[in-house]
């Protein structure tokens, strides 16, 4: 396929995931943040302080008000705002502008999704939401809108090579975040005691869970008990749960496998392989250690790594 | 804009009114304000639905064109503005004898355009033979000195043309222009029937229309006519891309033949082939419709500022390696002078009188010609022999004094890049305005391809001017677009 349709495939999957990703993590923050503010302020204010780290490079506008609530300036920012460019309506700009340049490339169902899902969210920005909740209701509705594209690709779209691309940019936009999300939470979650507040010590790790997308997932293996020497491995490890840094890599590692073809031992084939055998074939056989941020800043690196060898290898012919 | 029209009487049979068209040639209803016998069925049709009911489907029928970003960009507005091109639920209709002549008349035109371009790039024995001022060819831009002898593969030039069509207050089809380079356009005479049998199939019931759907078939048949390459070749759209005001229809041509859309970047000159850069490396190119300006093609042989274009295309072009369509250069055939002496060029190559009559011409290079232009400003509509898309015109009989000073004084300039036309009240559709079928004006883009035979697509692009008492039809100008159903002939 055209190199160029191919770039454009994989950053339309990249930006669709990032714009859910983002979408998620905000719903959830906005929860724990309603749920803890009145009893422990500061834990709901790193909360939001996560955002930045694990969106690098954002830019937030200052609150319009004074009085604006520390919520809404972030909902505001990450959700609404073009200037920022991890905002989910910047993402889901990015994934139509993709889209439209290879409308040949899709299917009318995925452009359709795609385009109703923006128009949506642009109405939205017009109507200038500033209370929580009806930023809350838009998020939920754009969440939506989000699964009706991702079900419409599912759907309607050939397994030829353009999916492989598209395929790609999600799981390499997902190992990405989920390796930004667990750099960003665990050493705080780590050095918090169960001590004091029992309840809302566990708070912070179902909303760890549900800020990856797998707190069902997790209650699925381990039922309702949250211990973190089994949330750390199992966000890690677990081969079922689709926001695992296992099953994101093994993601990437089939795409690649599908679009080089059988024995690809390329770049991009190398740095993913050496990659997952790290974290999967690790040499203590006790997970001791798990989620330390030194691996995490090495899938951060890595997929970096990976981005620019495909770009090298595919997109600049 | 004055207010000219002339509201006529207001009739009625049920729920919805109708206003005939009082001034020009109304295509739905004769001058006793009946309907003519081939919308009666049409008519009785729309008069079974209540108000209401028309509504709901109009709307049904908006939102539909803009979920699906059927859009066009306008130039000159802020950057990004993406409209809808407007639909009118009324379609036209063309009965069966009358589309037998436009379809021949087409056939012949087309057939002498291509026999003319040819001639002007191989020999001019039409310049020789003063059928045509050799000065009007050879100093237009559009003439490409660069291609001269240069012979395109099956001496095809004009592989799609589309060719406008009004109709007069005598009911009498006329040529206004030939459009040889890129014309725009038949992604909407596609999705306008698409639409229109969604929102209002009864229409259809009643009525033995045409497919089109084939189009963009018969499009990949005519293209892949037009190569060299022995055997399997690959043809692909070559589009300026995102940003170009006919983007949608360059991709929906490219889905719609499966054939991939390229832009300038993606292909690469070597060895005297055209490549396009893949996943998996270069991969060979034999045909290219092109829908990038000639000027844009190839930085190496026209504007050197183009980066929409591929360096060195036109060197495979001359070398046989690569056919484009339309054939760089062809564009000479289409320019608004060269249409006045369109009669006696079919007279000079076919031997035939021109079947389709067309609007009388001055020509700015011709002396005589420019003094009347200029006593007769108030009466003419002028045009530039270069623009297209209704920009830059000067529409005599509705502009200010002060429009017509400006406009003479640019004349006065470069009367050679002038020519004028009496106005021509272009006939009137009924057409859906607020509640009521309201007359609008139209014309008729038919679209024709010259393949291993010339063949047109029945029916064409419908453009209606939307706004009262206005005569551009332009979808830049607040043109909107209907869908166009030739009948099949029953026997009757």
């Amino acid at each position: 396929m055209l190199s160029r349709v191919a770039a454009a495939l994989y950053w339309m999957g990249r930006y669709l995931e990032r714009a859910e990703n983002v979408t998620r993590l905000l719903l959830v923050t906005e929860d724990f943040s309603s749920e803890t503010q009145g009893l422990a302020e500061q834990l709901a204010q790193a909360a939001w302080k996560d955002l930045l780290a694990i969106l690098p490079s954002a830019q937030l506008a200052p609150p319009v008000s004074a009085f604006a609530s520390m919520s809404q300036t972030y909902l505001a920012g990450f959700f609404l705002d073009l200037g920022n460019h991890q905002s989910v309506i910047y993402a889901l700009r990015r994934a139509r502008e993709n889209a439209r340049s290879v409308r040949e490339a899709l299917t009318v169902e995925v452009f359709l999704a795609l385009n109703e899902t923006f128009r949506t969210l642009e109405a939205h920005s017009r109507r200038g939401l500033s209370d929580p909740p009806s930023l809350r209701d838009a998020l939920v509705s754009t969440h939506k809108g989000l699964f009706t594209i991702g079900g419409a690709i599912e759907q309607t779209f050939p397994r030829d090579e353009g999916w492989f691309f598209l395929k790609l940019g999600e799981a390499l936009e997902r190992v990405y975040r989920t390796a930004l999300v667990l750099r960003a939470k665990l050493p705080g979650l780590a050095a918090a005691e169960p001590r004091g507040d029992v309840a809302l010590y566990y708070t912070q790790w179902r909303t760890l869970l549900r800020a990856l997308g797998s707190l069902e997932n997790y209650r699925r293996s381990y039922g309702a008990r949250l211990e973190p020497e089994l949330v750390v491995p199992f966000l890690m490890l677990d081969p079922h749960t689709s926001h695992s840094l296992r099953y994101g890599l093994e993601a990437v590692r089939d795409c690649l496998g599908r679009i080089g073809g059988a024995g690809d031992t390329t770049t991009t084939g190398r740095l993913i392989g050496r990659l997952h055998a790290d974290l999967c074939y690790r040499d203590e056989p006790s997970q001791a250690g798990i989620g330390d941020p030194v691996f995490l800043d090495r899938v951060v690196d890595t997929m970096a790594q990976v981005h620019d060898a495909l770009d090298a290898q595919y997109f600049a012919t | 804009m004055a207010a000219r029209r002339l509201r006529g009487p207001v009739i009625s049979w049920g729920a919805v009114k109708w206003v005939p068209e009082t001034r020009a040639y109304d295509e739905a209803f004769d001058r006793t304000a009946a309907p003519r016998p081939h919308y009666r069925a049409l008519v009785g049709a729309l008069e079974s639905f209540t108000l209401s009911e028309i509504d709901r489907r109009e709307r049904l029928q908006k939102i539909s064109l803009v979920d699906q970003g059927i859009t066009f960009t306008v130039y000159g507005e802020k950057e990004g503005i993406e409209r809808i091109f407007p639909f009118d639920f009324v379609p036209r209709i063309i009965t069966a004898r009358e589309w037998e002549r436009i379809e021949a008349g087409l056939i012949q035109r087309v057939t002498a355009l291509n026999l003319f371009i040819a001639d002007i790039y191989q020999d001019q024995k039409c310049l020789k033979d003063r059928v045509i001022p050799a000065e009007l060819i050879l100093s237009r831009k559009e003439y490409k000195r660069e291609l001269l002898r240069v012979v395109p593969p099956r001496q095809i030039y004009t592989h799609v043309v589309g060719t406008d069509l009004i109709r007069n207050d005598a009911g009498e089809f006329l040529i206004l222009e030939d459009n040889c380079r890129c014309p725009s356009g038949v992604s909407y005479v596609l999705e306008n029937r698409n639409l229109l049998t969604r929102v209002f199939p009864e229409l259809f019931t009643r009525y033995p229309v045409r497919p089109i759907r084939d189009y963009p078939r018969l499009l990949l048949d005519t293209l892949l006519w037009s190569s060299r390459a022995s055997e399997n070749p690959v043809a692909v759209v070559l589009t300026p891309g995102i940003h170009n005001s006919a983007y949608f229809e360059h991709s929906f041509l490219a889905r719609e033949m499966g054939v991939f859309l390229v832009e300038g970047h993606d292909l690469i000159v070597e060895d005297s082939h055209v490549y396009m850069r893949t996943t998996h490396g270069r991969q060979r190119v034999d045909v290219i419709y092109r829908r990038v300006d000639e000027d844009f093609l190839d930085p190496l042989t026209f504007r050197r500022d183009s980066m929409l274009g591929v360096p060195g295309l036109v060197n495979v072009y001359r070398e046989g390696n690569v056919a484009i369509a339309n054939a760089p250069g062809a564009g000479v055939a289409d320019d608004k002078a060269v249409y006045a002496y369109m009669p006696a060029i079919i007279k000079y190559y076919l031997d035939q009188e021109p079947l389709l009559g067309q609007v009388p011409t001055y020509v700015g290079l011709r002396g005589g010609d420019f003094a009347y232009m200029r006593e007769h400003l108030t009466e003419l509509v002028v045009k530039t022999t270069g623009d297209s898309g209704g920009y830059n015109m000067l529409m005599g009989p509705f502009a200010s004094r002060k429009e017509i000073d400006a406009y003479a004084a640019q004349m006065k300039k470069a009367p050679g890049n002038f020519i004028a036309q009496p106005l021509i009240e272009l006939s009137a559709h009924p057409t859906w305005i607020d509640g009521t079928f309201e007359p609008r004006r139209i014309d008729l883009r038919p679209f024709i391809l010259y393949g291993e035979t010339v063949r047109v697509l029945p029916g064409g692009l419908t453009r209606v001017a939307l706004r009262a008492g206005s005569y551009v039809v332009n979808s830049s100008q607040g043109g909107g677009s209907k869908d166009t159903w030739v009948l099949a002939d029953r026997g009757a």
